[in-house]
């Protein structure tokens, strides 16, 4: 019944796996964003008030999981694979990727999602 | 003075022979499973099985992967022959497999970080010592390469997506097992060991747990501080536990699997994670 309903995730998939043949990857995902952007976008909206984020001044909270060394997180809150595309998603709409969460949504901006993605899968240092 | 330094070089050295026989002899060194590595020891094997992975797939060269039916074959295969140990998306290994030390690390994460001509080469000759076979006999080489194809796409589906692309349903929930429900604030020590044996070592990052750096779920640090259980519960003891025995049952959609945690088991897990503090170390 499913291989037939799923040509759309084979699309992705295809899309996904075409980047991947040369040589190994460095698990650093590629995003069209301004990183310093980001680091100000997170300020802004106050991201700080509810995870752990390293480089962001006063981010030290634990409502949510800390956000360190994300570029090498499989999933994104969990439910999503840690694609730019996804991560993005999340950012701006988290209660329509999972109904359940309590991250709320923000009123984040496509591109001020993409530069928040681009400043966490940068921030690699650091265990957390 | 020359003969004197060599002379002095050949005691040492002696020496240190003598050493290594009566430690290897004594059996001081602790092999048993449940017990976890030191992290100098970790590091060293880790540091040893990279670097020979690496270096011997260097000269390999990867095919072209792309395409359906590369997938569906390797998806196949993959869960034939790989899943009991290495697991998938929202679905556990099989018990043996989370007793294992080293822990096999899930599939998500080393599609993501190795290359396919590393993937390949491991799974071609299999890993010395780790429990990992070599599939060489059993396996044809475009068969590897067709489990390579699935390993590196896999960590772009979500686990609903993979759900739907293996024709799975859902992992059923783990029966209850009936314990006598022991409201005691559970043992941290025994917690640690739980952590090893259940293998969620291989998903997350915990302190005080020597394992892979693992970053499939999220780090288990500051779990004392945290508002949210996996962002949709409130933290308390009760909902941990709940959480760590039935995550698909409290969210449909994660990643986590069911690993038939025990009530006692999971207790002394919420016992282990509470009792770190801020940087990670056990509060006594
Ligand atoms: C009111 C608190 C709150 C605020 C504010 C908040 N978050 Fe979250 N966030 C959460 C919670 C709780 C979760 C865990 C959700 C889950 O797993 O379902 C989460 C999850 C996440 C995740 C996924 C973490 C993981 O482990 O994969 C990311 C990424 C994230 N938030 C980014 C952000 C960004 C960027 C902002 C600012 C624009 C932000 N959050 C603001 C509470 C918050
Ligand atoms: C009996 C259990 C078992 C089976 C079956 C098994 N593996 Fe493994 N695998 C392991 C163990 C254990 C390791 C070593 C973990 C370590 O120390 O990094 C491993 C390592 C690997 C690695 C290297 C991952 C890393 O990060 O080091 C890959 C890739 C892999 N296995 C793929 C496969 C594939 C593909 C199959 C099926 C053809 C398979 N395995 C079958 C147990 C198993």
């Amino acid at each position: 019944m499913t291989i037939v309903r799923a040509p759309l995730v084979f699309v992705m998939l295809f899309v996904a796996v075409s980047g991947c043949d040369e040589g190994p990857r460095n698990a650093q995902p590629a995003v069209e964003g301004n990183p310093q952007a980001g680091a100000a976008a997170i300020a802004s909206y106050g991201c700080g008030t509810c995870h752990m984020i390293p480089g962001i001044p006063g981010a030290d909270a634990t409502a949510g999981p800390p956000l360190g060394n994300y570029a090498r997180r499989v999933y994104v809150a969990g439910v999503l694979p840690n694609t730019p595309d996804d991560l993005v998603r999340w950012i701006r709409h988290p209660q329509e990727v999972d109904p359940r969460t309590a991250m709320p949504e923000l009123g984040v901006t496509e591109e001020e999602a993409r530069d928040i993605a681009a400043y966490l899968y940068t921030r690699t240092g650091g265990r957390w | 003075m020359v003969t004197r330094i060599v002379s002095t070089l050949l005691v040492l050295t002696i020496l240190s022979l003598v050493g290594a026989a009566v430690y290897v002899y004594s059996g001081v060194y602790d092999v048993a499973a449940t017990r976890q590595h030191t992290p100098p020891v970790y590091w060293l094997l880790q540091t040893a099985l990279r670097r020979s992975i690496a270096v011997r797939a260097r000269d390999i060269e990867t095919p072209d992967l792309s395409g359906p039916d590369r997938f569906r074959s390797g998806m196949r295969l993959y869960r034939e022959r790989c899943a009991q140990c290495h697991g998938a998306p929202g679905v556990a290994p099989d018990r043996f497999s989370l007793g294992m030390t080293p822990v096999p690390p899930p599939i998500m994460q080393a599609g993501r970080e190795m290359s396919p001509a590393e993937i390949f080469w491991t799974v071609k000759h299999g890993l010395k010592m780790t429990g990992m076979p070599g599939w060489d006999f059993k396996l044809t080489d475009e068969e590897i390469w067709d489990i390579v194809a699935f390993s590196i796409a896999v960590p772009n589906l979500s686990p609903a997506q993979y759900y739907e692309l293996a024709g799975i349903e859902q992992n059923p929930p783990e029966p209850t097992q009936a314990e006598g429900a022991d409201q005691a604030s559970g043992d941290a020590e025994a917690g640690r060991v739980a952590l090893l044996q259940y293998g969620c070592i291989a998903c997350h990052t915990i302190d005080g747990v020597t394992g892979p750096d693992a970053w499939v779920g999220p780090p288990l640090r500051r779990m004392r501080e945290r508002k949210y259980i996996a962002g949709v519960l409130p933290n308390s003891r009760e909902n941990l536990i709940r959480w760590i025995r039935d995550p698909q049952g409290v969210d449909p959609l994660t990643a986590m699997p069911q690993l038939g945690v025990t009530e006692k088991h999971a207790r002394d897990i919420a016992a282990y994670l509470y009792s770190l503090d801020d940087a990670g170390r056990e509060m006594r």
